[in-house]
């Protein structure tokens, strides 16, 4: 399948995944694969090394730490993130982003950390890990960088994350726990298909000033924050709705492409930020 | 360069030389001959090679055969016993829910996976979990409710429950 | 025909393959094993037209593991069902992105793509033409500037020196004098993008020369018989010395009629003698490699009078027939024929004229033709019963088919026909037509469906009826089910025809052209009627050997006995012989025996059908039946942003008689969700100046879901018996798709009074639609 010989590695640290990615050029670390092998199989990619992170022990778990934040390892399966009980019920609008990735037996293996580190412009994950203003955690050949995700998309699969830095976590911290909100997201059907947009209101339990967040994807070369529709929600709550659509249908900058065009996206950002921003109520 | 792996498949310990990038799905059909699941895209959206690795339903063809090392792999193979169908392969037959058949096994098993985690689903938890299982022939309709009624099967509640 | 109780047809007997479909046991050709099997890669054009200068292989041969190379050179020859318009691999150009123009087989996949690489070809770029307007347009650039001169059935009519592969006239009554009669007229026009027929299983085939010179080809296909007949005529083999053979089939829907990749295999084949070489194409060349659907741009003009009775009718149907049209130019001619769909029109004409262009190559799909022309016209009787203000059913039973009406070719229809009238009063019956319900956004809608089959006169079928040791009935036939249910339906048939328990029938449905008997294609909608047929012929032959040998056993008048469940009875005696005393022979006590094994070979031919008259397509018999049938839907639609949801199709279609409830339901099912999916969602997009795909995958090209098929989806059927049809059944595989798109639209219009007249009715269509409604009437 690949077009040259691979080499399969499994890692079972951090370090010797780092010390492993190091050593030869085009090693790459796997996750989920859901992506990378179907770049492999199309020549887009062609690594020599690929270094499994699965067996890493940590790396598959998702745990509560002491600050309270809650830290999902980079191993982990979009299923697993939607259905456990502390995602559920600290952080509904993650779930709902997870399950609108791919399908079942995709998510059995997709990771979120691989829909991060993709930086595809549709990536929904995304949408709430933005909101949620969550942190990337990476192990890399200089050291562990955290990396907060507003900054982290450069472009279409362009991140900051350093060159051989491999995610170990991305963390959502104590206080966007409760952030309440809606995902919707248009597609050409409904089963299964990348978002021809996707936007996510929420507002973060502690209210006042900062507490709105308005994400918008593939609309953007970047999953979009609107610091100006948030703050409009922010001094008029739901009754600035129209006006948060029409900031949000300025902030973006849509491409026509086979999923749709930029008109109907820049329209469909304005009809959805209205009617989310208006069911926060 | 190959490397040995150790996968349990359909209960039984198989142990092979296999190429880093061969997928389970290449393995699967082309090393054990089990060609159930089948190679429809490719690309992990059609859902015919779906298996079952450690009980969850995957995508074999974006899986890698090393990755499987040391997991357990149920493929449509494996699910009748001794000859006798399971339940959810019976429904199938009895509600007219395959016509050309080759999405039947990736099907089979994507259902099997929900019904493990979740015995009782809605008729749009069905649905969602099927969404990438396509099938050209059916419309799904036949497919849903031989899903349903496999369901009350295993629950114990349905006719025919004793097996 | 017959009105006797049946005992197996028109009950849910367990499908006949289901056992092995359900356990994984099924065997499609990619999961047979071939030793030291070669691996193909086949190297086509990124160019939609282009002239090719040179093919150099010499490259190409040299990687280590090559054990074969092949380009137009070396195998210079025609290929096409129809018309000869293709050659295996491009010789002087190449007329679409995907056309072959060499191969390589090699021992590993790898060494394969290694040396497709290092093929080296040399193209001159032509200009591109990718819309019918382009390819009709006067000194438009030739697609086969040699298309005079090539060899194709009398009944197609290529136009040299044109890009006009075929074209039908159909012409009925005086339209001209009838249209100055009328009180309204409509003119509309609509269009039909390429769709592909995304089986689950793509093209795959298999082919070894051995050293003999046979050749053998294992394939995913719909006809092994005319891939047989088409390799002999295009390699110049005795059709003896090519064994085609065919295992189960994951999907077809027309795109493996005919044929596609087997003449690359044999090439390949030929050239590595000895051994098995495999040509597939990946889900991505899946999409426009091998053949998709034409596009149609079609414009109509519907007159009517003060009552709602149409007066004269004008269709023009340009097909968009891509770079080949070997088999297309008989949907373009079958949309000629069919052109005024469910209706009578007394003054007609119509034109259907297939055009070559340079996107892929159209061929057969799912209705023939029929989803695409019925997609126009329905939408038009629609929008004609609204113009003059009149209940679009009303309008529908006022102008429809029926006994004693006629149809475009001026063919009476009589009692045995089919109803579409009542298909229609059923489907508009269980939408509660009429009912004065109006919600807003939320819509109903009814389109009518026929088609014939589209074959040629002498396409025929026959049967082999076998028995084993135990009695065991063995069923031959060359029909595939390629999952319609076929192979359950012979089975019913013969188990029927020859009293025996269920499971004492075993159907031979994976066809073996050195053993099968003789069938033309599993196309057209036809088996159920003409295997059944045969099967019905050859099981009343086994019936009379048997009967004639107990006869001589029991010394009793074979008038007088009767089959009973696996024996043969004398009622008056008593006295009964099972089967398996039968069916090798009879032996009496003192060892004498006679008879021998029972078996029987038969045939099914269409009768009585006459050419259509060249000028005018009129014959008072063109084709074999007429299926004909109505859907009616259900949406609700969001008009910020268009998307709609279909909540439930209802199908009513007249099939004769139910041969197999819950199968005929499975077939209306598929085909409505089929129809959806073209309708709401699949279109093949090209890049509008290179020509190439840029949605060939299913990421992109998508198909409906488990979640997108409606709430709802009911199946209804009436049963006027066909008197050719066995047991009055007639074929209803295709139909099931025809008519959902046009009866989509037709709700939403009622939903929110918009039309969309380009397949498919996206999301983004409807909302510009509301839009462009919304500024012609502007809110007080």
């Amino acid at each position: 399948m690949n077009v040259r010989p691979l080499e399969f590695r499994t890692a079972r640290s951090t370090a010797e995944a780092t010390a492993l990615w190091a050593e030869v050029p085009d090693a790459y670390y796997l996750a989920g694969g859901t992506d990378l092998l179907i770049q492999m199989r199309l020549g887009r990619r062609s690594p020599a090394r690929l270094i499994d992170l699965k067996r890493i022990p940590g790396l598959s778990a998702i745990e509560v730490r002491g600050d309270g934040a809650l830290s999902i390892g980079a191993c982990v399966p979009l299923g697993v993130i939607a259905a456990h009980p502390e995602v559920r019920a600290r952080y509904p609008l993650l779930a709902e982003c997870c399950l609108a990735v791919g399908s079942y037996p995709v998510r059995n293996r997709a990771t979120m950390a691989g829909n991060v580190c993709n930086a595809s412009p549709a990536a929904d994950t995304a949408a709430a890990l933005l909101a949620l203003e969550a942190a990337v955690e990476a192990s890399g050949p200089n050291g562990d960088v955290v990396l907060p995700l507003a900054g982290f998309f450069q472009g279409p699969g362009k991140t900051v994350l350093p060159a051989g830095a491999l995610v170990t976590a991305l963390v959502l911290p104590a206080k966007a726990a409760g952030c309440r909100g809606s995902f919707h997201r248009l597609s050409r059907r409904r089963g299964v298909d990348l978002a021809t947009l996707g936007v996510l209101v929420g507002r973060h339990a502690a209210g006042g000033a900062g507490a709105h967040r308005v994400v918008l994807t593939a609309v953007a070369p970047t999953p979009l924050r609107v610091p100006a529709a948030e703050a409009l929600l922010d001094r008029q709550g739901a009754a600035a709705a129209a006006q948060a659509a029409e900031a949000a249908r300025a902030a973006c900058k849509p491409i026509d492409d086979v999923r749709g065009t930029a008109q109907y996206r820049r329209e469909m950002v304005g009809v959805l930020v209205a009617r989310a921003a208006a069911a926060l109520g | 360069m190959t490397q040995r792996i150790t996968v349990r498949v359909n209960g039984i310990p198989e142990t092979a030389e296999v190429a880093p990038d061969r997928t389970l799905l290449t393995f699967l059909r082309e090393d054990l001959d089990l060609t159930g699941a089948k190679e429809g895209c490719n690309e992990g959206e059609c859902g015919a090679c779906v298996v079952l690795v450690d009980r969850k339903p995957i995508n074999a063809c974006l899986m890698l055969a090393v990755e499987a090392d040391g997991r357990e792999v149920v493929t449509i193979e494996g699910l009748a016993k001794d000859g006798v169908l399971h339940p959810l392969q019976r429904k199938f037959l009895e509600h007219q829910a395959l016509q050309c058949g080759f999405c039947t096994p990736g099907m089979i098993l994507t259902t099997l996976g929900l019904l493990a985690e979740n015995p009782s689903p809605s008729e749009g938890e069905v649905r969602r979990a099927l969404s990438g299982n396509l099938c050209r022939c059916t419309g799904y309709r036949q497919i849903l409710d031989a899903v349903q009624d496999a369901a009350a099967e295993l629950r114990g509640t349905g006719k025919g429950a004793a097996r | 025909m017959s009105d006797k109780p049946t005992r197996w047809v028109g009950t849910e007997v367990p499908r006949v393959d289901g056992l092995e479909k359900v356990t994984g046991a099924a065997r499609y050709t990619g999961d047979l094993k071939f030793p030291r099997m070669l691996h193909a890669v086949v190297v086509r054009s990124p160019h939609a037209h282009a002239r090719v200068r040179d093919v150099r292989l010499e490259q190409a041969a040299r990687v280590p593991g090559v054990r074969a190379v092949a380009c137009g050179k070396d195998f210079p020859f025609h290929v096409g069902i129809y018309l000869k318009d293709q050659t295996v691999f491009a010789t002087d150009r190449v007329r679409y992105v995907g056309d072959p123009v060499a191969a390589v087989a090699a021992e590993t996949p790898e060494a394969a793509r290694e040396a497709a690489a290092r093929v080296e070809v040399d193209y001159e770029p032509l200009p591109v033409i990718l819309d019918v307007a382009d390819g009709m347009a006067p000194g438009a650039t030739l697609v086969h500037p040699d298309l005079g001169s090539y060899e194709c059935v009398p009944w197609i009519t290529p136009k040299g020196g044109s890009n006009v592969c075929n074209h039908l006239k159909v012409r009925k009554g005086d339209y001209e004098a009838a249209l100055r009669r009328c009180a309204h007229v409509v003119e509309r026009s609509f269009s039909v993008p390429q769709v592909q027929h995304v089986p689950i299983e793509g093209h795959i085939s298999v082919a070894r020369m051995d050293g003999a010179g046979k050749l053998e080809v294992y394939t995913s296909a719909q006809s092994p018989f005319t891939v047989r007949h088409l390799l002999s005529a295009c390699f110049k083999l005795p059709h003896g010395d090519v064994r085609v053979v065919v295992p189960h089939v994951g999907g077809g829907f027309g795109g493996k009629a005919g044929i596609n990749l087997e003449p690359i295999a044999a090439a390949l084949a030929m050239k590595a003698r000895g051994r098995w070489v495999r040509v597939l194409v990946d889900r991505s060349e899946e999409f426009y490699a091998v053949v998709v659907r034409q596009g149609l741009e079609a414009t109509l003009v519907t007159g009517v009078d003060k009552q709602g009775k149409v007066l004269a009718q004008k269709l023009l149907y340009l097909w968009n027939c891509g770079g080949y049209g070997g088999y297309g130019v008989n949907v373009v001619r079958a949309a000629g024929y069919t052109c005024g769909g469910a209706y009578e029109f007394p003054n007609l004409w119509g034109d259907s004229i297939g055009v070559y262009t340079n996107r892929p190559v159209g061929s057969a799909y799912r209705g023939f033709g029929m989803q695409e022309i019925h997609w126009a016209l329905e939408q038009q009787m629609t929008m004609v019963a609204q113009e003059i203000g009149m209940d679009p059913v009303e309008f529908r039973l006022r102008n429809c088919l029926g006994p004693g009406k006629s149809t475009v070719t001026g063919q009476v229809l009589d009692e045995h026909s089919g109803r579409i009238d009542l298909c229609i009063r059923k489907v508009a019956e269980e939408l509660g037509w009429g009912d004065g319900r109006k919600e807003p956004n939320r819509g109903r809608g009814i389109a009518c469906a026929v088609k014939a089959p589209a074959m040629p006169n002498d396409a025929a079928s026959s049967v082999l009826l076998k028995f084993c040791e135990d009695g065991m009935l063995e069923v031959l036939i060359s029909g595939i089910d390629i999952g319609q249910g076929l192979k359950t339906v012979a089975a019913q048939f013969a188990a029927e025809a020859l009293d025996l328990p269920f499971d004492k029938v075993r159907v031979r449905g994976l066809p073996d052209t050195d053993l099968s008997p003789y069938d033309w294609q599993t196309v057209a909608s036809r088996q159920t009627w003409a295997t059944g047929n045969a099967v019905l012929r050859a099981a009343e032959n086994c019936k009379q050997q048997l009967l004639g040998m107990a006869s001589r056993a029991f010394d009793a008048p074979a008038s007088r006995l009767r089959l009973a469940n696996g024996t043969v009875l004398d009622p008056e005696t008593g006295r009964s012989l099972p089967f398996e005393r039968l069916v090798m022979g009879y032996q009496f006590d003192d060892g004498h025996t006679i008879g021998g094994p029972v078996a029987a070979a038969a045939s099914f031919i269409p009768e009585g059908l006459i050419f259509l008259d060249p000028e005018t397509s009129q014959s008072p018999k063109p084709v074999a039946k007429w299926t004909f049938g109505a859907q009616g839907v259900e949406v609700r639609v969001d008009p910020e942003t268009g998307q709609f949801t279909v909540e439930r199709i209802v199908g009513c279609y007249d099939v004769g008689k139910v041969v197999h409830p819950s199968l005929i339901r499975g077939q209306t099912y598929g085909g409505m969700i089929q129809g959806l999916g073209t309708g709401v969602m699949e279109e093949l997009l090209l890049d509008p100046q290179t020509g190439r795909p840029r949605n060939a995958s299913l990421t992109d090209y998508k198909i409906p879901t488990t979640e997108d098929i409606p709430e709802k989806l009911e199946a209804h059927f009436v049963e006027t018996p066909q008197a050719d049809g066995p047991l009055g059944a007639r074929g209803v595989g295709e139909h099931t798709m025809i008519p959902t798109p046009a009866a989509i639209s037709d709700a939403l219009f009622d939903a929110c009074g918009i039309r969309v007249t380009r397949m498919p009715i996206t999301a983004e269509k409807v909302r510009a639609a509301l839009q462009a409604k919304k500024k012609e009437q502007p809110t007080p």
